[in-house]
């Protein structure tokens, strides 16, 4: 029979595996864990059907699942180091992914990562390859100079919206126009997250921050940047698509994208950038649950999902 | 290798291909252009990248990625691009990365204009961006000068693990010398750098960054830091001329303006005046001590620069009211002309001698 395997001292309690559970085998309790998190129990494992479900949609790989004999590892391109993150934001899946996506592909050793300046500062201390830390919007400029220098590495970024379409945005804007071979995790929560809530540039209209406290008001602050959108206008070859991670169904999606992009690169294709929607729990004052449902029905309908670009289209474009 | 006649911006191109550098990311502006022109066409031929960046901020954070994957790299730029540098230049020191920084500073503030200056070397000697640190600034006066010291950069760069910058102006750079390339290092047999994001195979891994959180280690990084810069000290290169048996006026001037220096020396000579020349070739670190030693010879010192004063605070400093110190600086692209120094120094000889 299969079964859940819960690390509780990973766990912060975000009911997101809950949730995700189609057959109730998980419930929340009252034991309290070394963090000071309620945390989830199995409380019916004859249910259990090893679907997996919980252990994709847990943002702190904290659940690990065994069937037929085998039990899920954590990717071994993550050090292991508990996430610096908020209970229940969807940084941790997106992390989980790369890594598991670099650990198919078998690069950890050649790959270097791009660790941004916003919630995901931290992230050369999750990942287990070789990182760099850029300075604020940056990442792709420093991505450029490494892979420039050392085309054989795979280089991938990991940056959040302020990063990326704010203070980043030339360095976005001429990566891409470039055709640089480099991978792009771009991580939209539409909320500065790290510096408490603030305005982003991809934040939505009406949408309540610290520095738009009665909402996003477009006709002083402009609409919400669709980044792929802007640059799929672009002439030059790119893969970009935007996922999400609320559920199950989209943690799967999102990491086929992340999986081609990387691709992409090792086989020299192109610029490569996939946006992840992402949750902000604390940010937009939700529980990490119903910020998943705010960011499919608030988020989705502005952000649409899918592949917005494929390199392949460059031919057909080719005589425009 | 035969001597070969180069503008200063070409030579310093040339120059960094001798030093094994392969990499250059840069942003035009006036008065360097032939540097990324010359290496944009150079650089295909030997196998190297030339990038031509979105942005100066750009250039200085593709310099940080490709330093940290452990590449000889260089960037060049004018005076308002070097103020868009100091964001990268900051994080390169802070994570303690080499790379090699030319300046061919233009007349500021502001947009200022395009002719010569030297009105940069606060920026360049005090640190430049945010936080505590310095570079190692080279101050080249005629073009093979220009040429030896960026090879020199690369070396001292990749042995401090400090950026360098090589501190010219729009005349070494716009004027064509003759030079000759002294020796010339294959990428390939440049030592390996341990520390670099190169793939983690086989060990450990590698991470730059120039983030410490907790103050304790953020502090104790701050002074690992200014005990290298003290290490640097041993660095020091100037050059003494026509100081042996004292003088009466001893000029310290850097870059061009000690050229200019040295056509005063002989014009003063005529008229019985004897001008010494102290030059720093490294304006950080300061030839302090050599400076005093040479200065004790002289009556009175003469500070001339391309700017209202900047060098002349640490050469006061230095004296420390042992000599009287006068300033002499032409700013905006004008230039001053020996005739001017000549005048200078006869004043200064007539009020303190």
């Amino acid at each position: 029979m299969p079964s859940v395997i819960i690390d509780k001292d990973r766990c912060k309690g975000c009911e997101l595996c809950v949730y995700a559970c189609p057959e109730d085998v998980l419930a929340m309790s009252d034991e309290i864990n070394a963090k000071g998190y309620f945390v989830p129990i199995v409380a019916h494992p004859e249910n259990c059907t090893g679907c997996r479900y919980c252990l994709l949609v847990c943002p702190d790989v904290a659940i690990q699942v065994e069937n037929k004999g085998k039990v899920t590892k954590p990717p071994e391109s993550l050090t292991g180091k508990p996430f610096s993150y908020c209970p229940g934001c969807t940084h941790g899946v997106i992390h989980r992914l790369i890594a598991e996506v670099m650990d198919e592909l078998g690069i950890q050793e050649r790959t270097v990562g791009i660790a941004p300046v916003g919630c995901s500062v931290l992230a050369y201390e999750f990942f287990a390859c070789d990182m760099q830390e850029a300075s604020h919007g940056r990442a792709m400029a420093v991505a450029t100079g490494i892979k420039r220098g050392r085309p054989d590495l795979t280089v991938f970024t990991y940056q959040g919206d302020g990063d990326l379409a704010s203070i980043g945005m030339a360095e976005t804007v001429h990566a891409a126009n470039r055709g640089e071979k480099i991978t792009v995790i771009f991580v939209n929560n539409a909320i500065y997250g790290m510096t408490g809530g603030q305005m982003a540039p991809t934040t939505l209209p009406g949408q309540v921050a610290s520095t738009c406290p009665t909402g996003r008001d477009v006709t002083l602050t402009g609409y919400p940047i669709r980044v792929v959108e802007l640059l799929k206008s672009l002439r030059t070859p790119a893969y970009l698509a935007r996922v999400t991670v609320t559920d199950p169904k989209n943690v799967l999606a999102a990491k086929k994208a992340i999986r081609k992009a990387f691709k992409y690169q090792l086989e020299g294709t192109c610029f490569s950038l996939v946006e992840v929607l992402s949750t902000c729990p604390i940010g937009w004052g939700e529980t990490p649950h119903d910020a998943c449902g705010w960011l499919q029905e608030n988020m989705v309908p502005y952000y649409p999902l899918g592949e917005v670009k494929v390199p392949e289209e460059a031919t057909v474009q080719a005589g425009s | 290798m035969a001597k070969k006649l180069m503008k200063g911006c070409e030579a310093i191109g040339e120059a960094a291909i001798h030093a094994g550098c392969r990499l250059f990311f840069g942003y035009p502006i006036t008065p360097q252009n032939e540097i990324p022109e010359y290496m944009s066409a150079r650089l295909p031929q030997v196998g190297g990248t030339f990038v031509q960046a979105e942005s100066e901020v750009a250039a200085s954070n593709m310099l940080y990625g490709a330093a940290g994957a452990g590449c000889r790299v260089f960037t060049s730029s004018s005076s308002p691009g070097i103020s868009l540098m100091q964001e990268g230049l900051s994080y390169i020191a802070a994570a303690e990365l080499p790379v090699v920084v030319v300046n061919i500073m233009r007349g500021g503030p502001g947009l200022g204009g395009i002719l010569p200056s030297q009105s940069d070397y606060f920026q360049a000697t005090k640190g430049g961006g945010h936080g505590d640190y310095r570079l190692l600034v080279l101050a080249p006066s005629t073009v093979q000068e220009a040429a030896d010291l960026v090879i020199d950069a690369f070396d001292l760069a990749d042995e401090y693990r400090n950026p360098v910058m090589i501190l010219g102006d729009g005349l070494i750079g716009q004027m064509m010398e003759p030079v000759e390339f002294k020796k010339e290092i294959k990428p390939e047999d440049l030592p390996e750098k341990p520390w670099a994001t190169t793939g983690r195979a086989g060990r450990q891994q590698n991470i730059i960054n120039s983030l410490y959180l907790d103050p304790e280690q953020l502090e104790a990084h701050n002074w690992d830091l200014h005990r290298k810069y003290q290490r640097m000290a041993k660095e020091v290169r100037y050059e003494a001329f026509n100081t042996d048996g004292g003088c009466d006026v001893l000029i310290v001037a850097y870059g061009t303006v000690a050229r200019i220096t040295k056509t005063a020396i002989d014009m003063a000579r005529e008229k019985g005046l004897k001008i010494g020349l102290f030059r720093p070739i490294t304006l950080y670190p300061y030839p302090t001590e050599a400076l005093v030693q040479t200065a004790e010879g002289a009556k009175s010192v003469l500070v001339s620069e391309l700017s209202t004063g900047q060098m002349v605070e640490d050469v006061r400093a230095a004296i420390a009211g042992r000599r009287p110190v006068g300033f002499y600086g032409r700013v905006g692209g004008m230039v001053m002309g020996p005739d001017e120094l000549v005048e200078q120094a006869e004043k200064l000889v007539a009020v303190h001698v």
